[in-house]
């Protein structure tokens, strides 16, 4: 009985704090305050790129007492996403942030809460259609090119890469891919080993186990994040041939990307703002009457070792 | 020693009512409902949307769980439940979207496929002895390898890649479209309804058929039953190929939720469906349970679930809480005995 009401107990105070601490911003400030609630749906804060975005978002967020942010994690799967837009919608927010997990499934979620009212700002990830206020996100395509561009100087026009790929059924994932490819379209580099690493650290540490099986001489290594390059070269030192490459990634992540360039692990890193600030300035925007163009491109830099303590380099078209 | 009085006499009818695992299951949901309310969200929980949604969520765990239900009564376990989920989403996809096959013929396909694996880990089970435990991780195992082998290892999707490796997006199979709607007014959701009847199939089997008495029989004592002429050997199959049955309708839904077939969906869904069937009374010992323990299991799920995604509770508060509840189930269970 004693185990039984103890085990109970600790159930109904962890619901209790989890339901109303939880994941809400600005509840200290006066409830009388709070003119909009705003619904942050994440697909996953597995990525730490992801836990970066929700991190700005909060952080612009905190500046501003008139808005509440509630946030929910889908946990990278796809219904569960639908069912927290669902749930927005049904609670009355005032405007929905989501960045989706993948575009065909959360298209028509998105689709009716827009219809039903609720402006949407889409971050990073596209959904397919019109239906929605704004997307923000950078230009992958962009920074694919210059990302080959920069790997095609770098190897003096030719040489062979092994490109590791982020999850190829979502836009940044196809887009770093083609903008990488024209990038070093017309070059001698020449890919001799791709693999979908679902932006997956360890998934990319494997894969790239599997090209230094197969490949005596790699000469880089392109991975569409951070996370992806540094498990490959995780995978490199453990076979002890990570001199014998450079390692390209995106993201740069102050505390992630930037200080593996300093670190020497990585040789450059492209910039790929998470948009969390400028979705909740545009979200003011928003509510407060004001138009918003429907396509928000965010720039980007490049960081590497020359650069990376003077604050990287803005790229151009 | 003073004659009992009408205290004593109430009590012992209490705690007679707490000995049905029925009452018991009620009352668990009965509490879930009630923390429902007190922790609403803004008048959230009060919405029918809510509900609603809260039964097309957990109707694919319910579907698996079903399957689960009938092996646990015979004393079996079944790992391979969410492989056979993905397995039969990727199978179902492919037909679908890339070979473009009408529901008529995909449908049938699919669930055949689903029910083969099923009766092939029973064959482990039945004819060459193997633990239910290890047979059906086996398959939990080949199925998962199965099912990215026939996706070539991605997403089955309406986005259809082209020689020059861009992308294409083909137009959605009207059957995925209608089991991702909402009938009766926008009432009630199809896989709802498909959930609904596998509970009706599988109370049918175990209340009105011999077979579904059998059962029952192979998991309250399995040599007394074959000693009185039950067929154990082919109950056991009819069992694992029943639940690789449900498996594939659930792998339909998914399929038909998600607009995709993900050779990585289902992964740790057996876990939530064996939850599911302890949670709601039925005995992992075997010989006893009933379908409608099942469906109270999946309802107390679903809410518990949902109190916590209206709440924002984040991903760690809700794992914690979800094994002691697990715990705090059994306990209940073992409380009267």
């Amino acid at each position: 009985m004693k185990v039984y009401l103890t085990v109970a107990l600790l159930a109904v105070s962890i619901l209790a704090g989890g339901c109303s601490g939880g994941e809400k911003s600005g509840r200290g400030q006066e409830q009388a305050k709070k003119k909009w609630v705003i619904g942050m749906s994440q697909c996953n804060l597995g990525e730490p790129w992801r836990v970066q975005m929700n991190a700005d978002v909060r952080a612009e967020a905190e500046k501003h007492p008139e808005i509440e942010v509630v946030y929910k994690d889908a946990q990278n799967d796809n219904l569960r996403q639908r069912s927290h837009v669902e749930e927005f919608v049904n609670s009355g927010i005032g405007l929905l942030i989501i960045s989706p997990k993948e575009a065909a499934p959360l298209t028509q979620p998105v689709a009716e809460a827009f219809r039903a009212g609720i402006p949407v700002i889409v971050l990073d990830r596209r959904v397919l259609g019109e239906d929605y206020t704004c997307f923000i996100g950078a230009d992958n395509k962009k920074i694919g090119r210059a990302a080959g561009k920069w790997i095609a100087q770098r190897l003096g026009g030719s040489g062979r890469v092994a490109e590791l790929k982020g999850l190829m059924t979502s836009t940044p994932g196809q887009d770093r891919h083609s903008g990488f490819r024209e990038g070093i379209e017309g070059t001698n580099v020449e890919v001799i080993f791709e693999a979908d690493m679902q932006w997956l650290e360890p998934n990319a540490r494997r894969e790239m186990e599997s090209a230094l099986a197969r490949f005596e001489k790699i000469d880089l290594v392109y991975a569409h994040n951070d996370p992806g390059a540094h498990g490959a070269w995780l995978a490199a030192k453990a076979a002890g041939r990570e001199g014998e490459m450079v390692f390209v990634g995106i993201d740069a992540l102050p505390q992630e990307g930037v200080v593996y360039v300093r670190q020497g692990i990585l040789a450059a890193s492209f910039e790929y703002p998470t948009g969390g600030r400028e979705a909740i300035l545009t979200a003011l925007k928003i509510l407060n009457g004001e138009p918003v163009p429907k396509e928000i491109t965010l720039q980007s830099r490049v960081f590497t070792a020359q650069n990376v303590d003077s604050g990287g380099q803005w790229l151009k078209d | 020693m003073t004659d009992p009085t009408v205290d004593d006499l109430t009590e012992n009818r209490f705690r007679q009512l707490m000995r049905s695992p029925t009452v018991r299951a009620v009352a668990s949901l009965a509490v879930v409902f009630l923390l429902g309310v007190a922790f609403n969200a803004e008048g959230a929980f009060f919405k029918w949307g809510t509900h609603r949604d809260m039964l097309r969520q957990v109707s694919v765990y319910g579907i698996l769980s079903c399957g689960m239900t009938l092996v646990i009564i015979t004393s079996g376990i079944d790992l391979s439940v969410g492989s056979l989920l993905g397995f039969t989403a990727v199978l179902f996809s492919i037909l679908s979207i890339h070979q473009g096959l009408s529901p008529w013929l995909a449908i049938p396909l699919t669930l055949a496929a689903g029910t083969a694996c099923g009766a092939i880990s029973g064959a482990l089970v039945a004819r060459f002895l193997i633990q239910p435990f290890i047979a059906t991780l086996a398959m939990m195992v080949f199925a998962r390898g199965a099912a990215k082998f026939i996706s070539g290892g991605q997403k089955v999707s309406t986005a259809v890649q082209a020689a020059d490796g861009s992308y294409q997006y083909v137009e959605v199979p009207k059957v995925f479209d209608f089991i991702n709607s909402a009938v009766l007014g926008d009432n009630i959701t199809v896989v709802t309804i498909l959930f609904l009847a596998c509970v009706a199939v599988s109370w049918v089997i175990l209340a009105r058929l011999r077979w579904g008495r059998y059962l029952y029989a192979i998991g309250g004592n399995e040599e007394a039953a074959r000693l009185s002429g039950v067929p154990v050997g082919r109950v056991k199959v009819f069992a694992y190929g029943l639940g690789g049955l449900f498996c594939a309708l659930a792998g339909i839904c998914q399929a038909a939720q998600e607009l995709q077939g993900d050779p990585e969906a289902g992964v740790a869904y057996e876990l939530s469906a064996i939850a599911i069937v302890v949670i709601g009374g039925t005995s992992l010992r075997g010989g006893r349970g009933s379908i409608w323990l099942t469906l109270l299991g999946t309802v107390i799920i679903g809410y518990l679930e949902k109190v916590l995604s209206i709440n924002a509770v984040g991903e760690a508060s809700r794992l914690m809480l979800t094994g002691l509840i697990i715990v705090l189930a059994v306990l209940f269970q073992k409380r009267q005995g």
